[in-house]
């Protein structure tokens, strides 16, 4: 064994005795507490809005309220150019409590139309270091492209069962100028508060990822532009590009080091490499489609560098196209991704993305976790989603009704199948 | 010998009108009856002040005279003048705050100004001015009928009758730019017409008019940004001891309002400007309006002997109807703010009668007139509602706004009738600095320096 490979080996070591991937090791809640606000371009203190905490809001069990009140003038304007980013003023009432002058805007990929909005609520946007419940934003999902609605929630659900950060999520019924408009996610936006929340580190870089073009993890050469198209950068803005950039194209420099060993110890310095091989596993068990293997390349996720260890982590977004078949292959990607690719033939990281892939499935049988979940979340907005809206419905209730029995049967035949399919693979 | 054309614009308008002002003819000129001084002119050589002074006198009729009075002025008849008026200044400006277009923070403003004035029979007042560089050139184009003290009627392009400060002269301006009140608050020029008069032995002003708009000061280019549509505006000013023969003669004491509906009821942003005193934005206002804007105006001015002093108040209220998020009527916006000024002629000219006709001119065995003055005043911009929490939103209710206290120290010196120089020293403290041209420091300092040829 080489000493660049003795080495890699070594720190491989420590990166996985510091991280667990099974539900025993899941994070500390109690880092919420340790709560920073670092967006270099606020002067202002955060200032806090609401008595109770976020851990209310994203409470999953019960179903919230959200009232939104918008100018008649500024409502017709969102809607008619829902393709653009506008900031809206708005005031928002969730569970009864009124936050004045929130920004609100259309959010969303392929999710965007006019009639069920999908919304960002920004509290900090015309009050600058204002936070509620210790968030700056939240998004309200419409759900547009889920027929049963309950998608995105048990998938990010799945990733925090692993230990894995994700965004909390919950429903609620939302109003808009007092007219119900149907069953909406609240999810916690993945922002600078976010990671500094769940890594405990107050001063990380983090970069949303924008789908621009086909990218799979190939090198895009020794300038920046490219890197700044896709990786937007949430935070320390105001930096030069070589230290806001440069470490990002490092990394995907590294990744194409043609040397698997050479490959393992730099990219393993510049990439969390267990985390990575966990969230694909996740991924490949809830069988996202447009994730981090997507069907057109990488899509949905943030990127997180650590300022300590230089080192970057994926936090997951979007999985509202997950649970969509019941059968997959677990080196669905593998031909396509690049990092997976270069990855999956390392032996240490095969492992644990079979590993995590195994554990989350006997998690999902384990008491029936997982259609217990769907029932749960069902439950909670069937009702609801049955009441007429002002719009047309883009899913009837015959199409809820039958992906609901789905996702059922999914849950009672996917993990087992998952586990045999690991079996064969190793 | 320094050649002209390395000089700054301003040193080169200062050695001319130095030159000017020493030329032992034209210097002599001054004090001549108008006949000789004419005469005086003619027998120059043809080259810059003196030849255009001495060209309208060339064709001479019976019944029409060309005389030199405070300005050239063709006489027809026993009861019609017509004057020729230019005014040409050139400021030379330094700021700690960046001014926009300037990476040197220095910046040289030429204004040259024509018009003539006049009456006709004996009737009626007239005046035409222009600006001979601006995208909106003409300034006061009015007439205005007189025979009757008490009741005289003026048409044409003015400024409305509001504001002391907004209503003086730019000639006689005690600092180089007027108070920010009235260069933002008040409504300057537009076209109308008004009753005005004085009666009760003169003691009591009014004036009482009907405009089309209100104002160029609150009318930027920006389509966005509405604007008052006719406007009715009234003034009355007291001068309660007039007649009393003491100090307190002079006083005056007066107030104003306009009032006027914004762009025909049309949702917009506010038209008034938030700008320092070199026109630097410290606040932008962007909130919807939507009703009626008013104004009002209160105002005190008080010369005994070398000294002026001068106070006015401004608030001004733009309704916000049906412009919250549940289309109900939010707080007004508002601007207001006020300034305290006074001035001593250091050379002894009494400031009731103006500086402009120093006692001992400069050149002629006497420094001309010099003046030193000192104005505090603050802007602010905001919210009527205080009671919440502010915020930037379009359709807040209270809005966190911004103010800016301005203290100008001021030197004037009236060379002769013709030159004024003007130095100011400006000190701006923006409330929230992070709006305003220098986010780094709350206060910052600039200098004027300003020359003006009146003729």
């Amino acid at each position: 064994m080489s000493l660049h490979r003795t080495a890699a080996v070594a720190l491989f070591t420590v990166m996985i005795g510091g991280r667990g991937s099974t539900v025993e090791n899941s994070r500390d809640i109690s880092l919420e507490s340790r709560m920073v606000a670092s967006r270099e371009f606020s002067t202002a203190e955060p200032r806090p809005l609401g008595a109770q905490s976020s851990t209310d809001l994203f409470d999953d069990t019960t179903l919230h309220e959200v009232r939104l009140f918008v100018h008649s003038k500024d409502l017709a304007t969102l809607r008619a150019r829902y393709l653009e980013n506008i900031n809206t003023p708005a005031d928002i009432q969730i569970d009864g409590t009124r936050v004045r002058n929130v920004a609100i805007r259309s959010r969303g990929g392929g999710s965007r139309n006019p009639d069920k909005l999908g919304l960002r609520v920004d509290f900090d946007f015309y009050t600058r270091g204002r936070r509620f419940r210790g968030l700056e934003a939240i998004v309200l999902d419409n759900f547009w492209q889920d027929e049963a609605l309950i998608r995105e929630q048990l998938a990010m659900k799945v990733f925090r069962q692993m230990g894995e950060v994700a965004p909390r999520e919950s429903f609620c019924r939302l109003y808009l100028n007092n007219q119900f408009q149907g069953v909406y996610g609240l999810v916690e936006e993945i922002d600078p508060d976010f990671s500094a929340r769940e890594t405990g580190e107050s001063n990380g870089y983090l970069y949303e990822y924008h789908y621009r073009f086909l990218f799979n993890g190939e090198d895009l050469g020794p300038g920046f532009d490219l890197y700044k198209m896709i990786f937007e950068a949430r935070n320390h803005e105001l930096e030069p590009d070589e230290q806001l950039y440069g470490p990002i194209r490092d990394l995907f420099h590294d990744m194409n080091e043609p040397d698997d060993a050479l490959w393992f110890e730099r990219v393993g310095q510049r990439l969390d490499l267990p985390q990575f091989m966990r969230s694909l596993a996740i991924e490949a068990f809830v069988g996202e489609g447009d994730g981090l293997l997507g069907y057109a390349g990488m899509n949905n996720f943030y990127l997180y560098r650590s300022p300590a260890t230089q080192r970057h982590q994926i936090f997951p977004w979007d999985r509202d196209l997950s649970f969509r078949f019941d059968t997959t292959s677990l080196e669905r990607g593998l031909d396509q991704n690049l990092i997976f690719r270069r990855a999956f033939a390392q032996p240490e990281l095969k492992t644990i993305y079979l590993d995590t892939i195994e554990n989350t499935a006997r998690m999902a049988m384990e008491n029936n976790w997982l259609e217990t979940e769907i029932d749960r979340l069902v439950a909670l907005i069937d009702a609801p989603n049955r009441e007429p809206t002002p719009y047309t419905k883009h899913f009837t209730e015959a199409e809820f009704d039958t992906q609901v029995a789905f996702l059922r049967n999914l849950a009672r035949v996917r993990p087992q199948l998952l586990i045999d399919e690991v079996a064969r693979n190793r | 010998m320094v050649p002209l054309r390395f000089l700054s614009p301003a040193a080169r308008l200062a050695v001319a009108a130095f030159a000017f002002v020493v030329s032992p003819s034209l210097a002599r000129a001054q004090s001549l009856p108008a006949a000789q001084a004419l005469a005086l002119a003619q027998a120059m050589p043809p080259t810059g002040l003196s030849a255009s002074a001495a060209a309208p006198a060339a064709p001479r009729r019976a019944d029409a005279s060309f005389r030199w009075e405070d300005h050239p002025t063709l006489l027809i008849g026993k009861n019609t003048r017509i004057a020729f008026r230019a005014r040409v200044k050139f400021d030379e400006r330094r700021s700690d705050a960046p001014i926009p277009d300037d990476e040197d923070t220095t910046l040289d403003l030429a204004r040259k100004r024509i018009g003539v004035e006049g009456e006709i029979a004996g009737l009626f007042d007239f005046q035409v001015e222009r600006e001979l560089q601006d995208d909106d050139p003409w300034r006061d184009v009015y007439i205005n009928y007189r025979q009757f003290d008490a009741v005289q009627v003026q048409a044409g392009k003015f400024k409305l009758p509001f504001s002391l400060d907004e209503n003086t002269g730019a000639t006689n301006l005690d600092f180089a730019y007027r108070s920010l009140i009235a260069s933002h608050l008040a409504p300057g020029r537009d076209r109308g017409w008004m009753v005005h008069g004085r009666v009760a032995n003169r003691i009591l002003r009014y004036e009482a008019g009907v405009f089309e708009h209100d104002g160029r000061n609150a009318r930027p280019r920006n389509p966005e940004r509405v604007f008052g549509d006719r406007t009715i505006a009234v003034r009355v000013g007291v001068q309660p001891f007039r007649t009393s023969k003491t100090p307190l003669e002079d006083l005056l004491v007066g107030v104003a309002m306009t009032r006027s509906d914004l762009s025909g009821l049309a949702v917009g942003l506010p038209g008034l400007r938030a700008r320092t005193p070199l026109d630097l934005e410290f606040f932008e206002s962007d909130v919807w309006i939507k009703g009626r804007r008013e104004r009002r105006g209160y105002e005190v001015r008080w010369r005994p002997g070398p000294v002026g002093l001068k106070a006015e108040y401004i608030k001004v209220t733009d309704e916000r109807l049906e412009q919250s998020v549940e289309d109900t009527d939010l707080s007004p916006f508002l601007a207001k703010g006020w300034y305290v000024s006074g001035t001593v002629a250091l050379t002894g000219e009494k400031k009731a009668d103006g500086l402009d006709a120093p006692k001992r001119p400069f050149g002629r065995g006497g420094i001309g007139a010099v003046e030193v003055g000192m104005r505090l005043e603050e802007i602010t911009y905001g919210s009527v509602a205080t009671d919440d929490e502010p915020s930037t939103s379009p359709r807040a209710d209270v809005i966190p706004g911004n103010a800016d206290r301005v203290t100008t120290f001021g030197v004037n010196w009236y060379l002769n009738r013709w030159i004024k120089v003007q130095f100011n020293l400006i000190r701006d403290k923006i409330t929230d600095p992070s709006q305003g041209p220098l986010p780094s420091q709350p206060t910052f300092w600039s200098r004027v320096l300003r020359f003006q040829f009146t003729l």
